[in-house]
């Protein structure tokens, strides 16, 4: 009896100890995380981006062409030093046309200096509208091509090499923000290496041409309180694009841009509608150009304007799991290059697709795309490409 | 081209009068704004649904961890031009219920 009694007592005794040894030893372990274990460090590195890749089947004018595409691939480099000063680079690996492309997208370094304003320096995306700047990554882009006036041959810039102010403030209840930059200005093509892209502006501006810089802006504000609407006016302007010495460097450009959008889960339709568009416009001084096929010269007024309208339905309220992650949507837009240019032309174009989305990164996209040009790139005369493809995106 | 010129020197004026008005003021996001304003009033989790979902669709909490989620917010708010108070309350929240 006594046995038993002393016996339980120590066998308590020890479950007593061993619960006490054990509370102390987590405690111990606790305190020596906190002190030098998993603490995040202030600094970090993050290694980001996207890729795609895809099948495109493509009829021109009758004549037809299916390719699996390389794909892309996209990664960016998160720098952040402290809560104020981070950098960030963009690099673009392309298999297009059976060569490797490498893209330089941007490389900036940014300084919160206090609520209402960021400084960039470096290479950055332009807020020239908000297509190239916060919509054309593949996993956010819900089509796999850019609107018309966009990409090469775009009469909208897309980067700039330059410093940018940029911020965010209230006025009341409703929210405004804001960017200014200078960055090198855009290059004239004046027709001496391609006479057949004589007048047209290329924003590739590395290193300028000449002393003028573009100085450029976007304002947008947002007229409602839940950030829904969100209406933004951009400008770009020079007053030399030509190259130095020439005739053409006092060739001033004005370029300007307004952009909308609208997204909202709407209840009664059970998911979330989400409109974007963007007008483009683009005037270059007139300039005389010289047609060395006839020997003669020639001008004419270079006005460029384009415009996007899209449209996308995801019903993300439906009780199906499957459906919830599909996505209709439409886009229309045009592309109107200056009569009497030697790359004079008429384009329009829509798009229809039907996504499934992954994740929130990572999207198949089934579309088809009918387009139609008048001149340009496709000599005189009509031309018609109707494009049908899947392709997949991820962010990661 | 005066046009321009003009926009230019108008936006030069408008970017002085942010930074005077932001200079007169203490920085700290809570700080500077209107407590009965609409944007004090939201949580981070409404601001997140309203603003996350703009560009691309919305990330989870669960996407990141919290070292993750600073970097992404710093990254987000200058990209996205979140105001402070937004970045501050958004990424509390995706910090809290990752
Ligand atoms: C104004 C548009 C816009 C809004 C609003 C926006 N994002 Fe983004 N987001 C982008 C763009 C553009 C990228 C891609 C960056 C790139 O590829 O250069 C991105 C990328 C990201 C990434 C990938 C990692 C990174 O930093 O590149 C995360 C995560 C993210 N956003 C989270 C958010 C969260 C959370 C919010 C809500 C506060 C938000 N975004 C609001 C435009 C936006």
């Amino acid at each position: 009896m006594l046995l038993i009694f002393v016996g339980g007592n120590i066998i308590a005794q020890n479950d007593e100890t061993k619960e006490e040894t054990k509370k102390m030893v987590d405690s111990l372990v606790k305190e020596a995380v906190a002190k030098q274990g998993y603490k995040p460090s202030k600094t970090q590195f993050m290694i980001r981006g996207y890729g795609h890749t895809g099948f495109a089947y493509t009829d021109t004018n009758g004549e037809t062409e299916s390719s699996f595409d390389g794909g892309t691939f996209a990664p960016i480099f998160l720098f952040k030093h402290n809560d104020r000063f981070m950098f960030e680079s963009e690099l673009e690996f392309e298999l297009s046309d059976g060569e490797l492309n490498i893209g330089f997208e941007y490389a900036d370094a940014m300084y919160v200096i206090n609520d209402y304003m960021t400084v960039r320096a470096g290479k950055f995306l332009l807020p020239f509208g908000t297509f190239m700047e916060r919509l054309h990554p593949s996993w956010i882009n819900r089509f796999t091509s850019k609107p018309l006036g966009f990409g090469h041959d775009g009469i909208a810039p897309g980067s700039g090499v330059g410093v940018e102010l940029r911020g965010a403030f209230y006025i009341g209840n409703t929210k405004w923000n804001y960017s200014g930059y200078v960055t090198n200005g855009p290059t004239l093509k004046d027709g001496s290496e391609e006479p057949e892209e004589a007048g047209m502006l290329s924003f590739e501006n590395l290193i300028d041409n000449n002393n003028s810089k573009a100085f450029g802006g976007r304002l947008g504000f947002f007229p409602l309180s839940d950030s829904s609407i969100e209406v933004g006016g951009s400008i770009y302007a020079t007053d030399g694009t030509g190259e130095k010495g020439s005739d053409y460097e006092d060739v001033s450009a004005v370029l300007y841009a307004f952009d909308l959008s609208y997204v909202k889960q709407i209840a009664p339709i059970s998911g979330i509608i989400d409109v974007k568009a963007q007008y483009n416009h683009s005037n270059v001084d007139r300039a005389t150009y010289f047609d060395p096929e006839d020997g003669d010269t020639y001008s004419f007024d270079n006005q460029s304007q384009s415009y996007y309208v899209q449209l996308s339905y995801r019903p993300t309220m439906a009780g199906n799991d499957f459906v919830k992650n599909l996505e209709l949507v439409g886009r229309y837009s045009e592309l109107t290059t200056p009569e009497g240019a030697e790359w004079e032309s008429q384009s329009s174009q829509y798009s229809v697709g039907l996504n499934y989305w992954l994740s929130w990164r990572s999207v198949i996209k089934i579309s088809y795309e009918s387009t139609e040009a008048e001149g340009g790139h496709g000599g005189p005369g009509i031309t018609n490409i109707d494009t049908f493809s899947i392709h997949w995106a991820i962010g990661f | 081209m005066k046009t321009y010129k003009i926009i230019s020197i108008i936006g030069i004026f408008a970017i002085i009068a942010i930074a005077t008005i932001s200079c007169s003021s203490t920085d700290g996001a809570y700080k500077n704004i209107d407590p009965e304003s609409t944007v004090a009033l939201k949580s981070g989790a409404q601001l997140w649904g309203e603003n996350c979902v703009r560009c691309h669709i919305t990330p989870a909490p669960s996407s990141y961890n919290s070292t993750d989620w600073e970097t992404i917010g710093l990254h987000m708010k200058i990209r996205a031009n979140l105001t402070a108070i937004e970045a501050e309350k958004i990424f509390e929240f995706l910090k809290s219920a990752n």
